[in-house]
């Protein structure tokens, strides 16, 4: 009996929400980038419950595709985070907000 | 399609099939000048004479040619657009050599060629400085003057009447470091610029009315013309406004008259030419005599087919050209300056020219513009070597008596100033006699204004007379007035030998056309007559519609000029106008002889204060400037910096003033970035919802 793909997508809605309230509230930049990663899979899910639902597997390609992306995404967010806890011994992400007009 | 060179160009070639090399010649040295001048020796005026000497012998060589056969010759040398499948117009450069062009360019390279050896004693030997700069601007200039006279086509004489313009520009204003030069290069060019506005009307006007502008050939403009007035078959011209065609034709033709007139110094767009006179005196020669000037003349000579078919057009040129003749020679009687008294005498003169056009004398016009070109070159070169000579004095009241220290400038200036107040059998007395004959002849076949026209150049006679002998005396007769004139400084060879050569020609280039004996020698021997008729030629010019015969004929057709030619022995008037040039200049004489001279002309009071102020000619051009045209400018200026930038001004205002307000929300911090993202897709979520009806 497999799960019907509404709960795929209420759980995919579920962590994207989470997600999002992450994005919005956390100053935190690891939490921050955290909360990036979630809003990602969050996509992921859908893609794979769809790909599983017509049986067709462009969806879970795309999902591969996803994760690889979100792998070199953490590389440089760590790398910038690093960078801006050496420029402002702390890494909260509204800290850094000197590029602008 | 651009840049489409004909293919059978023949570069190298004897005479007419080569004619293209007269301005060929001097391009390359102006480019070689240009370069290399400051290291070359001379500093430019070798390769200039070695350019002009040569167009002279191509030029000759064509005269030689078209007189045992050839001609003429008419090819297209360059398209540079072209109409698209028989639609539209084609632009092209062409060369046009028939007996008309081949003597202008004789002319031009003869006379350019003097003044380049000229230089050598006037600027050379004088110390002058930027000498490659005055070689470069001659060799321009006669290139420029040289393609213009052989275009066959309206469009690409403009171009390089426009050139001729541009390059007397860079020459009256050589000596730029003072005050006077800049402004008179600065008048002549934005006075003949007005002028050339109305030509380039007219240069579209053609285009747009024939579909062509060019000026031989069954294919030409001025056929298509003829042809409509005298058959009515009118499909291949289009006129505007409503206007008839005969009318039309006139209109064309007086807008291509206004560039005419202000290159050729005509009332009342002669201001120019007088201030012309702070160039070099080299320069002045050549402007007056073979280019600058010379080139509006040549123009209506060119297109005479065109202005004989319209009697309004011609009774214009015949009454500007007579009035300007006199109106000239009166402000020439109390000049005081040697170079002043030769510029107005030019205006006159060029007033004679067309004169004679407007008169239905094709030949005549032709004649004096040829014998002109000599004897006011002589003048002007021979007025060179007294300034020299004066070291750069012009005042005719500081010089007196130079006579015995300088032999052949007095010789050879007498010749020309003989030549210039018309007296037999100098030159001039050939040429404008037959001016004055065709004139009257028309004018009592039946055309009172004409007439009024002649009364105006016989009347211009007397005073040529006069001025010209009040200002021979005035230079070279009596006793020295001043320490200057009485040690003047030796002029070299290169002075003397132009003058000498002008001088022999001045006397001799009447017998070109003695038209006065023409019932005597016969009409046969009236050698430039002929030679403009093409009865040397081969071909039949009066089918190309290039012939004096041809624009005889349709002068007196009913359908164009409609002129109709009295019965007159030429030697009636040859004789009236021998006694009005002999007495005005033994009037001269009786005034302005003697050691001690009175200055006569301040007895005239209030007029000569009228004729030394031009009529005020200056003063009223300059009030138009400054009063009419300055506040009409302002205005448009205010409706352009108000209204036009205004619009536009003010859409960039708003756009700053919106993205000022708006950048503020790039605040810097992330988190801000995010909302507004959500926000955003949740709007357009929200829209797409309304739009699609989900709502």
């Amino acid at each position: 009996m497999a799960v019907s793909i509404e709960w795929y997508l209420f759980l995919s809605a579920a962590i994207f929400s989470i997600g999002l309230f992450g994005i919005l509230t956390q100053r935190n930049a690891l939490m921050f980038l955290m909360s990036v990663e979630l809003l990602l899979n969050a996509a992921n899910i859908n893609l794979v419950a769809f790909s599983l639902y017509w049986g067709n597997l462009t969806g879970q390609l795309f999902a591969l595709i996803v994760i690889a992306l979100a792998a070199a995404e953490v590389a440089i967010g760590i790398g910038i985070i690093l960078t801006v806890n050496r420029n402002f011994d702390n890494i909260d992400v509204t800290d850094a907000a000197t590029m602008r007009w | 399609m651009i840049g489409t060179l004909a293919a059978d160009v023949v570069l190298f070639g004897p005479g007419i099939e080569a004619a293209e090399l007269t301005a060929l010649f001097p391009l390359l040295t102006f480019v070689i000048i240009v370069f290399f001048g400051s290291y070359l020796p001379l500093k430019g005026a070798i390769p200039g004479i070695a350019a002009t000497g040569g167009a002279l012998l191509v030029a000759l060589w064509g005269v030689v040619d078209i007189a045992t056969g050839a001609g003429p010759r008419h090819e297209t040398l360059l398209t540079f657009v072209e109409g698209v499948a028989g639609e539209g117009v084609t632009l092209t450069f062409g060369i046009l050599i028939d007996p008309l062009a081949i003597l202008m360019l004789t002319i031009v390279s003869l006379i350019s060629f003097l003044v380049h050896i000229f230089s050598l004693g006037y600027m050379n030997d004088e110390g002058e400085i930027d000498l490659p700069r005055y070689y470069a601007g001659l060799s321009l200039f006669t290139f420029s003057m040289m393609a213009f006279v052989f275009s066959d086509n309206l469009l690409m004489s403009f171009v390089f009447f426009e050139l001729v313009g541009l390059c007397s520009f860079i020459l009256i204003g050589f000596w730029f470091r003072e005050a006077g030069p800049p402004s008179a290069a600065k008048k002549a060019f934005l006075v003949t610029r007005f002028g050339d506005y109305f030509f380039l009307i007219g240069v579209v006007a053609v285009l747009g009315t024939f579909g062509t502008a060019q000026f031989a050939g069954s294919e030409s403009f001025v056929s298509i013309a003829t042809e409509a007035l005298e058959t009515g078959a009118s499909e291949g011209m289009t006129t505007f406004l409503g206007f008839g065609e005969q009318a039309w034709i006139t209109v064309i033709g007086l807008l291509v008259l206004g560039g005419v007139l202000g290159k050729s110094a005509q009332f009342p767009f002669h201001t120019w030419l007088p201030d012309a006179m702070e160039g070099p005196t080299p320069v002045s020669a050549l402007i007056h005599a073979a280019t600058m000037v010379a080139a509006g003349v040549y123009l209506v000579a060119r297109m005479y087919g065109f202005y004989v078919l319209s009697p309004t057009a011609l009774s214009i040129i015949a009454l500007v050209g007579g009035f300007t003749a006199f109106f000239a020679a009166t402000m020439a009687l109390v000049k005081q300056e040697l170079k002043q008294v030769l510029a107005y005498s030019t205006i006159s003169q060029y007033g004679y020219m067309m004169l004679a056009l407007g008169g239905g004398g094709y030949v005549a016009a032709v004649f004096h513009l040829t014998t002109h070109a000599i004897f006011k070159a002589l003048l002007f070169l021979g007025a060179g070597s007294v300034i020299i000579a004066m070291h750069h004095k012009e005042n005719m009241w500081e010089m007196g008596g130079l006579r015995s220290e300088m032999r052949v400038t007095y010789l050879t200036f007498l010749a020309g100033s003989l030549a210039l107040a018309g007296i037999f059998p100098f030159a001039g007395f050939w040429s404008k006699d037959e001016v004055l004959f065709e004139t009257l002849v028309h004018g009592l076949g039946g055309s009172p204004v004409l007439l009024v026209a002649y009364g105006f150049g016989a009347l211009a006679v007397v005073l040529t007379g006069f001025y010209t002998f009040r200002m021979v005396f005035l230079t070279f007769h009596g006793e020295p007035r001043t320490d200057l004139a009485a040690d003047p400084e030796p002029v070299r060879w290169n002075v003397k030998f132009p003058l000498a050569v002008l001088g022999v020609l001045s006397v001799v280039a009447g017998f070109l056309n003695m038209g006065v004996l023409k019932e005597i020698i016969g009409e046969e021997n009236l050698f430039l007559h002929e030679f403009l008729d093409g009865v040397t030629m081969d071909a039949d010019l009066d089918a190309a519609g290039l012939s004096a015969h041809h624009y005889a004929e349709v002068l007196k057709a009913d359908f164009a000029a409609g002129y109709e030619v009295a019965e007159l022995n030429p030697l009636g008037p040859g004789a009236l106008a021998t006694v009005l040039a002999v007495v005005p200049v033994v009037g001269a004489w009786y005034l302005f002889r003697g050691p001690d001279v009175d200055p006569v002309m301040t007895k005239l009071g209030g007029l000569r204060t009228l004729l030394m102020n031009n009529y005020y000619q200056d003063e009223y051009q300059v009030w138009l400037a400054t009063g009419v045209t300055l506040p009409i400018a302002k205005v448009a200026n205010k409706f352009d910096q108000g209204i036009i930038d205004g619009i536009v001004d003010g859409t960039g205002g708003v756009s700053l003033f919106a993205g000022e307000r708006f950048r503020r929300i790039q605040s810097g911090i992330v988190t801000n970035y995010a909302a507004l993202l959500t926000l955003g897709f949740l709007l357009l979520v929200l829209v797409f919802a309304l739009v699609g009806g989900w709502i």
